[in-house]
């Protein structure tokens, strides 16, 4: 018997966007595992950064960033979706699939939509697979 | 001391009668028999009959060869060349050639961007723009040198035409534009089809201020509409139409089984209206692939017969 | 500066599919700052490239090297090493700093990862426009410092053609009119007059329709 896929998940976020300790239930899940990166604002995620966690044997990667009007550097979260896009594209172009990264508009302590979103990548990585350059 | 005529359309024009050219896009193919037999019938209603020059970038069969088989049926050709296709170097060996065929009115233009064609993927030159060429032909007539300065053994005669747009932006700088052309050389003018008359009766004016009618020939561009939807289409997609939405209702408000008979009433009114500007001093009928509808056209504007 | 921009990345992995061990060259001028060929670019490029060639089971060796400028044989040098440890190299500088690798190299393919666009400027962060055509002989002074062999799409010397519209080109809706530009400019200018002028057919000699053109300072030379 297979063992079931138990989705390896890098995510980086903003340190305003997202508080770890007041999200507890995260570490508690046990059909994922979680590496975070704290960034000071999500516009520091560069595209190395993001394909490298894939190549560090992530099979989905998970971008939280403030709201687009909150972001404390004004246009951080704007950047970062950009970002995500363009890397999305080279996801798909190297075979992939784009959907292996998202990102997501969080506010800090906000411990419930957090999981939810969590879950909702889960889902998506489970019906994609193990990442297939891990 | 005046020259003996290059041309017959130069010949009616220079007589002040009002001329009448048409246009006939040759073939994408090979066949003559397709340009032999829009010539047909076109004869007798015209003076002269412009042949394209791959227009909107489409390959056809060239304007120099099709010229030619009309020039075999008796019909006196005027060769459009655009200056988008071949340098500078080719383009006096082919009015040469064209000479020594027998052709005998030019009308200088720089062609339609190529990314409008079927082959976009293609190279286009524009080594010299519509103004250069007008001047070269000119040279090339007047004082018997190629551009190099050579002296020609036997020098092109040819009539010299260019092309206007009085719909174009900037509109200020359109009468400038003509005046440019006239200095460079140029004997005749042809409009872009006119629909916007009141646009065109103040270009008209300037072009009269500054006293350029006197010095060119300029014929007014027509084209008959057959639907609203080619309106529609001319308006918004052809860059350097003007066609007033009092057209385009005029065309739409009539049952579509009467659109073209519509079409052809407007083109009659701007013809008649044309013929009372002062300075107009002919009017070239653009049918686009519509050549049977020329002779129509001619006859019920009142134009017939032509002079010989 | 010269404005180029990266190849895709499956055209790039159909270059380097033959070789073993890739160095990925990247230039630190021009193709930098239009985000193609700088150290972030040959970063994220060998990331994408390690992931496609892992995921195809492919063993392809991948090194990482910027160099300032790959145009001049000072910094190439700082290179030597690096290309001489690999079996070829795929540079992302624009298509004379390739060929300036492959004239020091004899015997390591040097790969184009950039396609050379044109000189430009950057009009706003992100957005790169054509301005020059390196012609040879510049005219800008009666054209009131806008180049109508670059930015008319025919190229046309002495005024618009029937196709500009409320200033735009007729080619896209993405190109103004240069010569509507060229009109404004010279009316601010006061001087319109230009626009009466006849040009002359260009003396194209100078640009590279005379050759491969050689520039020498003697006064450079030791």
């Amino acid at each position: 018997m297979n063992k079931p896929f138990k989705p390896k998940i890098t995510l980086f976020h903003c340190i305003n966007s997202f508080n770890e300790s007041a999200s507890l239930s995260l570490n508690g899940a046990n059909n994922v595992e979680i590496k975070t990166v704290r960034l000071p604002c999500s516009s520091m995620v560069k595209d190395v950064f993001l394909l490298r966690s894939f190549e560090s044997g992530a099979d989905g990667v998970l971008v939280l960033v403030c709201p687009e009007d909150q972001c404390r550097y004004v246009e951080g979260s704007i950047r970062a979706k950009k970002r995500v896009g363009w890397v999305q594209n080279v996801l798909d172009e190297i075979g992939l699939d784009g959907r292996r990264l998202s990102i997501r508009n969080t506010s800090s302590g906000n411990g419930a939509t957090t999981d939810k979103i969590l879950q909702e990548t889960v889902a998506v990585l489970t019906d994609l697979g193990p990442n297939p350059a891990a | 001391m005046k020259m003996e005529h290059m041309s017959k359309l130069e010949q009616i024009l220079s007589r002040g009668e009002f001329a009448v050219t048409t246009e006939c896009g040759p073939p994408r193919g090979a066949d003559s028999e397709v340009v032999i037999k829009k010539g047909e019938t076109l004869r007798g209603y015209v003076d002269a009959v412009n042949v394209t020059d791959n227009q909107t970038a489409i390959v056809r069969m060239s304007s120099i060869s099709a010229c030619t088989h009309l020039l075999n049926i008796g019909l006196e050709p005027v060769m459009q060349m655009v200056t988008r296709d071949r340098n500078r170097i080719a383009l006096q060996s082919d009015i040469l050639g064209a000479y020594s065929l027998g052709i005998r009115n030019i009308l200088c233009l720089s062609g339609d961007h190529q990314i409008f064609g079927s082959q976009p993927d293609a190279l286009n030159v524009f080594d010299i723009d519509s103004m250069n060429l007008i001047r070269t032909v000119k040279t090339m007539r007047d004082e018997g040198k190629d551009m190099s300065g050579f002296d020609l053994k036997e020098p092109p005669k040819m009539y010299i035409g260019a092309a206007a747009n009085p719909f174009a932006d900037p509109f200020e700088y359109r009468v400038i534009r003509l005046a440019k052309k006239i200095d460079a050389g140029t004997d005749f003018i042809q409009t872009q089809c006119v629909y916007n008359m009141e646009r065109f009766t103040e270009w008209m004016r300037l072009a009269r201020e500054e006293g350029l009618t006197e010095k060119v020939q300029i014929l007014a561009g027509v084209t008959p509409l057959k639907s609203v939807g080619m309106a529609r289409y001319m308006s918004k997609k052809v860059a350097g139409i003007d066609i007033p939405e009092a057209i385009t209702k005029r065309m739409g408000e009539v049952p579509k089984e009467k659109a073209i008979d519509e079409g052809i009433k407007i083109c009659l009114e701007t013809i008649a209206q044309l013929r009372d500007i002062k300075g107009v001093s002919g009017v070239h009928i653009m049918a686009i692939e519509w050549e049977e509808k020329v002779g129509e056209i001619v006859e019920s504007a009142g134009l017939l017969p032509r002079p010989l | 500066m010269i404005v180029g921009e990266q190849k895709p990345l499956a055209e790039i992995k159909e270059i380097v599919g033959p070789y073993r061990k890739l160095l990925i060259l990247g230039c630190g001028t021009c193709v930098k700052t239009c985000f193609a060929g700088g150290e972030d670019e040959v970063a994220t490029l060998a990331s994408a490239l390690r992931l496609i060639f892992k995921k195809e089971g492919q063993n392809i060796k991948i090194e990482e090297f910027t160099i300032e400028r790959q145009c001049e044989n000072e910094f190439i040098q700082e290179a030597s090493e690096a290309i001489g440890r690999n079996d070829s190299v795929l540079s992302l500088a624009c298509g004379a700093g390739v060929q300036a690798i492959a004239r020091r190299f004899a015997k390591i393919p040097v790969l184009p990862g950039v396609n050379t666009t044109f000189i430009g400027v950057l009009e706003s962060q992100g957005v790169f426009t054509e301005e020059c055509s390196g012609c040879g002989n510049c005219e800008l002074a009666i054209f009131g410092g806008v180049c109508p062999i670059t930015r008319c799409s025919k190229k046309l010397l002495n005024g618009p053609c029937g196709g500009s519209r409320h200033g735009i080109c007729e080619v896209s809706p993405d190109t103004e009119c240069a010569w509507q530009l060229i009109i404004e400019r010279l009316e601010a200018l006061g001087q319109v007059h230009n626009l009466r002028c006849y040009i002359s057919p260009k003396d194209w000699s100078s640009s590279n329709s005379g050759g491969p053109r050689r520039l020498v300072r003697e006064d450079h030379i030791i």
